[in-house]
């Protein structure tokens, strides 16, 4: 079996990345703003569980991607909680639709 | 060495020596596990939430107060440790963010029983997120590990976001909260991503370790061309976003104003305050990182890190002059307060702009004073500065939440004929105003004095942060229009014959308390010596 070289865990990551901030730019629905998040976040974790295979990071990239891991739950938990709070005082979850404070 | 051995000197290290230095965070853990269980046995009849948090921040202020006395007594002898192997670094700097974080949650929960919000019912949540927010900044404050820097920004955003929407039921809270949500989540998972690269590339994640790894570094790749190099740089960019979203930086400012005038006024002073002095705690442990180990002489490294700061000046000039000038033709007070939180970050980023030119600038050859003598100015001048933020800004927002409590308006045209109606309150708003703008004899003068002061010095090194200085100057006469508006308004305007009535007096609680924040400011401007000798001596420990 050919070894899979780092460069490779780290274009995945990079194109998670990518399809992240892609979807946070353009998705005007809040959960699909907020699955861009995760996206970002998973590239991210990938990059550090891959880093910690290869190079001197060593266990501190694995421990953070635990960490990143529970931080990111702890964050969506919050997040819907104040897009349900949008939805029940504006009966939508369009971004674009919060357009009252300006200026 | 075997597991065993192993496990008996973590426990040693983190019960002799991280625990007890960890004492002041300990007690806000156990005050958010005390108001936790208020809510869960519904002693809040007996215990009011409020006192439970009053007592948390006071007992934490205490211990941190004696923390810092005793740096006092042991000049330089053992100036950092280490915490927790290495993850949080205790030393004057971090004590004195944790006195400044616990003396301002203090005054914040004071406001908050004083106006009235939260109600009885929310209180315990309400303060859990206050004192999880605090706790989260006074990490971010002592953040030695990129692990640390992620978790401690997270952990100030994430109440963050549900204090801002704090109000239920108002369209603006919900709004306001979901913009924070949608632009914090989106900086912090830029910022996550840069910081696995930069952790990557250098092999390290302990800021120390990174210091001389980044060293190493410049050393095998000295070409900007090199892929490597690039991928580093926008791995810093990265992690410069985040912070510069907490900083409310040009252009990551969007959030700040709507978020502000969304939520109620004791939360936007809190944000405006805490998280600005947390974020700008975590800006210089970066920054310092970023520099390398004192006393190297790598020039390539040194090059990169004299863009960053002129980088930095340029974000500050930039960032102070929007502030000021979209605050002008604000009819919300929160909202023009929002725009004047931005400019002052502006400002106070010019100091940490000033410190990195000093630092990696060439020497000028007629250098009266030393490059670490330099740097010490540039970290003092932050430090003066955020102390006279606090109660200038704390002032303002807190006149504007009691003075809602009275005629249930945030609009500035609602202030009309309030120095007749209530002169003490208008007396304090025209200290706290005046002392944003930066006149003498108030505070915000002699914090932008000694900023401007490193600034100049900072121009020999690179004569770029000359203009950054100009540009600080110019603004601070246009910042003057605005905030001479609303006085003008409170003091020639008469109110019309409908408006609501302030009944305000000064010799109530709430009085005492707008006194016990305004008079500080000019006593800031007038007695500079004693705060400005304890930001040289925390800063003097950094270099």
């Amino acid at each position: 079996m050919p070894a899979v070289e780092l460069d490779v865990y780290l274009f995945v990551a990079a194109v998670l990345f990518v399809c992240g901030a892609v979807c946070m730019a353009t998705k005007r629905n809040a959960i699909g703003v907020l699955m861009g998040v995760e996206l970002v976040l998973n590239g991210a974790n990938l990059n550090f569980v891959a880093f910690a295979r290869y190079t001197a990071l060593g266990l501190d990239g694995q421990v953070i991607a635990l960490f990143v891991i529970v931080l990111a739950a702890a964050e969506a938990a919050v997040a819907l909680a104040i897009a349900l709070s949008f939805y029940n005082n504006h009966l939508t979850i369009d971004v674009d639709r919060g357009n009252e404070l300006h200026g | 060495m075997k597991f065993s051995e192993l496990l008996s000197k973590l426990v040693a290290d983190t019960c002799d020596v991280s625990l007890p230095l960890f004492g002041p965070e300990l007690c806000i853990i156990g005050a958010i596990v005390g108001l936790l269980l208020v809510r869960l046995c519904n002693f809040e009849r007996v215990l009011p939430a409020s006192f439970v948090a009053l007592a948390g921040a006071g007992a934490g202020l205490g211990i941190s107060l004696l923390q810092f006395r005793q740096f006092g007594d042991a000049v330089a002898e053992q100036a950092s440790t280490p915490l927790f192997t290495g993850l949080l670094m205790y030393d004057p700097f971090t004590v004195f963010f944790r006195v400044f974080l616990l003396l301002f949650l203090l005054f914040v929960v004071y406001l908050t029983i004083l106006s009235g919000i939260p109600d009885k019912e929310d209180g315990p949540d309400f303060y859990v997120l206050l004192l999880g927010a605090t706790l989260g900044m006074m990490l971010m404050a002592s953040a030695n590990h990129l692990l640390m820097v992620f978790l401690a920004v997270e952990m100030t955003s994430v109440p963050s976001y549900a204090m801002v929407g704090f109000l239920k039921g108002r369209k603006l809270s919900s709004e306001a909260s979901l913009k924070y949500v949608v632009y914090g989540a989106g900086a912090a998972g830029v910022m996550l991503y840069g910081i696995s690269l930069l952790a990557g590339l250098l092999g390290a994640a302990n800021l120390t370790d990174m210091a001389h790894a980044l060293l190493r570094f410049s050393e095998m790749h000295t070409e900007f061309s090199d892929p490597a190099v690039r991928a580093l740089v926008l791995a810093v960019l990265m992690v410069l976003v985040g912070l510069a979203f907490k900083l409310s930086l040009v252009p990551f400012h969007f959030w700040c104003p709507d978020a502000f005038e969304g939520a109620a006024a004791e939360v936007g002073g809190f944000l405006s305050v805490a998280s600005k002095a947390g974020a700008f705690g975590l800006l210089v442990r970066v920054c310092l990182a970023l520099v390398g180990p004192p006393d190297h002489e790598s020039t390539s490294l040194a090059t990169v890190n004299l863009y960053l700061g002129v980088g930095l000046g340029i974000i500050a000039a930039v960032t102070a002059t929007f502030g000021n000038l979209a605050a002008y033709s604000q009819k919300n007070m929160k909202r023009l307060l929002a725009y004047s939180t931005i400019a002052h970050a502006g400002y106070m980023l010019m100091a940490v702009a000033a410190m990195m030119v000093v630092l990696n600038g060439s020497e000028p050859p007629d250098a009266v004073v030393s490059r670490a003598e330099a740097a010490r100015d540039c970290i003092e001048g932050l430090l003066y500065y955020l102390v006279v933020y606090f109660f200038m800004n704390l002032g303002a927002f807190a006149i504007v939440a009691l003075i809602r409590n009275k005629i249930f308006s945030e609009d500035i045209a609602d202030y009309a004929g309030l120095a007749r109606q209530a002169p003490g309150l208008a007396v304090c708003m025209l200290l706290c105003l005046f002392s944003l703008v930066g006149l003498p004899p108030f505070g915000g003068f002699f914090g932008k004095f000694v900023i401007f002061a490193s600034l100049y010095n900072a121009g020999f090194y690179h004569a770029s942060m000359w203009v950054v200085l100009a540009i600080g100057g110019l603004n601070t006469v246009f910042s003057l229009v605005y905030y001479i508006r609303v006085l003008k308004v409170m003091f020639i305007g008469s109110a019309t014959d409908d408006a609501r009535t302030i009944d305000f007096s000064m010799a109530s609680n709430a009085g005492r308390y707008v006194l016990l924040v305004s008079v500080p400011v000019l006593l800031l401007g007038v007695l500079v010596n004693p705060v400005s000798q304890i930001a040289r001596q925390v800063a003097k420990q950094l270099f």
